[in-house]
């Protein structure tokens, strides 16, 4: 059966999913058609992962049911939904690193041959690769690929399961530019081809670029869908945000004091035993946002553990306020003012089955008055804690609250508040507004440039563009764990610092 | 096609984690479900043909009923609360030291080493002999700590591979050099010249106050102190420990130390108050009933000395019941079920059963601020899927 395009093949109807405290989708309604691009944009948090992970088998619906071609469905699991023609491509690739991209595609598969050589594998690799007009090479190993590569494996892997229906991800936050393109590309011809193409995605441009229509989801529920030809930039970016949100960034316009930061020509590894800071040098003033701009894995983690102590670095210094910290340790960068908001927040920033207390002390329990000799007092653990508390405007009941109970705008005011106490000479914030919503990312804006007003200097790593051009001083583009090219953020032009993000050379005037 | 619509009975229930388990509710849960378990076990005998309320009877008489009954339980409880002690420890670090029965053997061996080869004062060599069990037990436990803290290898393997070794050798020594041959005893040493003081006209001895002080100082020493802060955060989570500078190798080197010390304590305790000879059957398996108590204790020190005397005046109770004609096998069975229970209780206290259909439709619709207001209850060791937090990769 192939059924013409345009009609319905999926139906979502008065889909909910409730988390203990959140509704992540609130009485969703969605149709995927045949021979369709079908654009869900939403903020972070806004629930079309949410809502995908229902339709591909991985979360059910609190309420609310799913038809397939007329017929009711109901996955328990994702290979009951990819058996129904319904396969996902996650954010996170689901490959194993060790194994060829043969062997991926045809791993936990009932259409595996019985008995399999690699060459068999390979061949039926590069049929599918054709079919598809997708190409990897069959014997690479996963970790030798490139990230957009992998991603074509992840792809491979869900069309030669006969997937009618396409979700991919957030697809195109691990691309350079380029690899954008010819995705959008692929995904054209898979719709062509008549099949049903899901593109989740928080950018505006991708929607306009690559979608038939567009769904939008603003916490949790849907608040407009329309064909992508009657939208614009402008009335997509209202109806993401909504009409209530207004900016209150106050960014004070000052000179840049002393030189905080001095870094240069830092060499270091990343945890595979890899370069990924070749010769980086950086220099960050008093009271200027510094932004790092890149795609995800060309050293950021790196960078920001490098200037906290975190990592060991190879070759090159690293000097705050003049003071050599190039084999310091976390507590000896602390103890020189720099405070880090790292990209973890529950695995490196916060201890989730600890109390508010026990964790706004940690970067303090070693120093009076919290320390008294071998003891901690208590009292004076609870009025540092307190006083956090109510600086960072972190909502809860009471400082014995473990920090799981707390959402996660509230858990990262916690540890920007935390960190803030430290953080009297450079901050250092990688992704912290990330998963959280507009209003807690708003607040935690505001925050970081509280800090640079009062004359702190604050080191921002974000992969959220929009976000480095409001809140930066000064941008640095990352790349391969170079700095690929800097610029006074009043003169920066996006499209220059995305051709630098996607591994241009840089023009020599801009450096 | 496979997947079909939900319904039935079950569909309509589902279990939530609570965010807070209050303390009652903790107790609750457990007393119901040692409730259950003794009626169960009631109806059991009860149609082989036994009488369980009698039985009941005399065994909470001859425990809990009487003087001797309740000092038998202490002296039972003292070597199961250090043993206990010592796994809580490790498991405040998320280390599993299985092990507390070869290094309660190795306290013994050290103590018993010192009381049988060097002569002194009583009160002086007591003390010596404590420190003496405290230093075998850690000896015991140090391949195994530098294999965890510096290759990283697995500690439960390790500790339980070494408790037959030293099974082994406690027996070599008291069935061959060490044996007694002015007695006619073939397989223990002679009795130990040092005892620990019996507290007056009673079996018990200073012993089972050791216990009790060391819990009390252990709970103070994890919630007062700044190295009992470091030893929560790395439990609580590695990666922050190491964020925050904390040095988690000699935190785990010295806390497997130190719950090896714990339980060699157990095993010097043992032959200088309650056995008083060393043989090859000084333990009765308390290292390994220690984890039972940990795990009842849910790791907290104070919990280890309840857990501790409950286990005790069950296994008494099991021996009571032998006398009455119940079969050992049958005895151990009963013990079995009556755990269990009292762990399952103690997880279950942590859900509570709600309506699937109330559960979405109850919850109000949050908008992005209301939704900062409440704290979102979600727990790191929950089953549920992660809220959508729709993280960008790294």
């Amino acid at each position: 059966m192939t059924p013409a395009p345009g009609t319905v093949c999926v139906e979502m109807r008065g889909i909910w999913k409730h988390f203990p405290g959140v509704v992540a989708n609130h009485d969703i309604d969605l149709d995927l058609r045949h021979g369709e691009v079908h654009a869900l944009l939403g903020e972070n948090g806004a629930g079309k992962s949410t809502l995908m992970n229902i339709l591909s088998g991985i979360y059910q619906p609190d309420a609310g049911y799913i038809r397939l071609n007329g017929q009711i469905v109901h996955f328990r699991s994702p290979a009951q939904a990819i058996a129904c023609g319904i396969g996902m491509v996650h954010q996170h690739f689901r490959l194993v690193e060790m194994l060829t991209a043969a062997e991926n595609i045809h791993l936990g598969w009932n259409d595996t041959p019985w008995r399999i050589t690699a060459q068999a594998l390979a061949r039926r690799t590069l049929d599918y690769c054709a079919e598809f007009g997708l190409h990897v090479d069959p014997n690479a190993r996963i970790w030798q690929l490139s990230t957009g590569e992998q991603q074509r494996v992840e792809i491979l892997r869900v069309l030669a399961r006969g997937a009618r229906v396409l979700i991919l991800d957030e697809p195109t936050s691990v691309l350079t530019p380029n690899e954008a393109e010819e995705l959008f590309r692929v995904i054209q011809g898979l719709a062509a081809s008549g099949r049903s193409v899901v593109l989740i995605t928080h950018k505006l441009d991708e929607v306009l670029a690559a979608s038939d229509c567009v769904t939008v989801l603003r916490n949790g529920r849907v608040v407009a869908h329309s064909r992508t030809s009657a939208c614009d930039q402008r009335s997509l970016a209202n109806q993401l945000i909504g009409q209530e949100f207004v900016s209150r960034l106050h960014r004070r316009e000052q000179a840049p004091g002393e030189l905080v930061l001095d870094m240069r020509q830092v060499c270091a590894l990343n945890d595979r035993g890899l370069p990924a800071l070749r010769n980086l040098s950086l220099h960050l003033r008093e009271g200027e946002i510094l932004g790092i701009a890149g795609v995800a894995g060309n050293g950021q983690s790196e960078l920001a553990e490098v200037l906290s102590g975190l990592r060991r670095i190879d070759k090159g210094s690293i000097k705050v306020d003049g003071a050599d910290l190039t084999r310091s340790t976390p507590v000896g960068f602390v103890n020189a003012g720099v405070g880090h908001i790292p990209e973890d927040r529950l695995g490196m920033g916060l201890v989730s089955v600890f109390t508010i207390t026990d964790n706004a002390i940690l970067r303090k329990y070693k120093f009076p008055p919290i320390a008294r000799g071998l003891r901690i007092d208590g009292r004076a653990a609870s009025s540092y804690s307190q006083n956090i508390v109510a600086r960072s405007d972190v909502k809860t009941p009471s400082l014995k609250t473990l920090v799981r109970q707390l959402s996660g705008g509230n858990q990262q005011r916690l540890l920007a508040g935390r960190e803030m106490q430290v953080a009297s000479r450079l901050l250092i914030a990688v992704h912290p507004t990330q998963g959280l919503d507009v209003g807690a990312t708003e607040e935690v804006r505001r925050v970081l440039m509280e800090h640079r007003n009062n004359g702190s200097a604050v080191l921002l790593i974000s992969e959220d563009l929009d976000e480095i051009l409001i809140m930066s001083d000064r941008i640095a583009v990352i790349y391969n764990g170079e700095i690929a090219g800097e610029f006074d953020a009043a003169q920066a032009k996006r499209a220059e610092i995305g051709l630098l993000m996607g591994g241009a050379r840089p023009s020599r005037e801009a450096a | 096609m496979n997947a079909s619509p939900r319904s039935g009975l079950f569909s309509a229930w589902q279990l939530r984690r609570r965010a807070d388990v209050p303390v009652w509710l903790d107790l609750l849960a457990r007393l119901a479900a040692i409730a259950l378990a003794l009626l169960l076990v009631g109806i059991v005998l009860k149609l082989s043909g036994l009488d369980p309320l009698a039985l009941g009877r005399k065994a909470l008489a001859q425990t809990l009923g009487s003087a001797y009954g309740l000092q038998q339980a202490l002296i039972l409880a003292t070597p199961l609360a250090m043993t206990g002690l010592a796994v809580a420890l490790g498991m405040r670090m998320r280390l599993w030291n299985i092990g507390a029965e070869g290094q309660l053997y190795l306290g013994a061996f050290f103590a018993t080493a010192l009381a049988l080869f060097v002569e002194g004062p009583p009160g002086v060599m007591l003390v010596l002999m404590f420190f003496a069990g405290a230093l075998g037990g850690a000896v015991w436990v140090l391949v195994p700590a530098l294999l965890r803290a510096y290759w990283n290898i697995n500690e439960i393997i390790t500790t339980l591979l070494l408790n037959f070794v030293s099974m082994l050798l406690v027996t070599h020594f008291a069935i061959g050099p060490w044996r007694d041959t002015g007695a006619s005893i073939l397989s223990a040493t002679r009795r130990l010249p040092y005892e620990i003081p019996v507290l007056g006209n009673s079996y018990l001895t200073a012993g089972v106050f050791i216990p009790v002080i060391l819990a009390l100082l252990l709970n103070l020493i994890l919630q007062n102190t700044r190295w009992g802060y470091e030893v929560r955060v790395i439990g609580g989570s590695r990666g922050v420990a190491e964020f925050a500078g904390i040095p988690v190798l000699r935190h785990i080197l010295l806390v497997m130390l130190f719950s090896g010390a714990l339980a060699g304590l157990a095993g010097m305790i043992e032959v200088s108050a309650t056995a008083h000879r060393l043989s090859g059957t000084i333990s009765n398996n308390y290292g390994y009933m220690g984890i039972i108590v940990a795990a009842l204790a849910n790791g907290s020190p104070v919990g280890v000395l309840i857990a501790a005397f409950w286990l005790a005046v069950l296994l008494n109770a099991g021996i009571v019941l032998q006398t009455s004609g119940l079969s050992v096998s049958a005895m151990l069975a009963i013990n079995g079920v009556i755990l269990i229970f009292a762990a399952v209780g103690e997880v279950a206290s942590q859900y509570r059963l709600v309506r699937r259909d109330m559960a979405a439709a109850s919850e109000p619709a949050t908008s992005g601020a209301g939704r900062e207001a409440e704290p979102v209850l979600v727990s790191s060791q929950d089953m549920e899927p992660i809220p959508p937090a729709e993280k960008s990769p790294r």
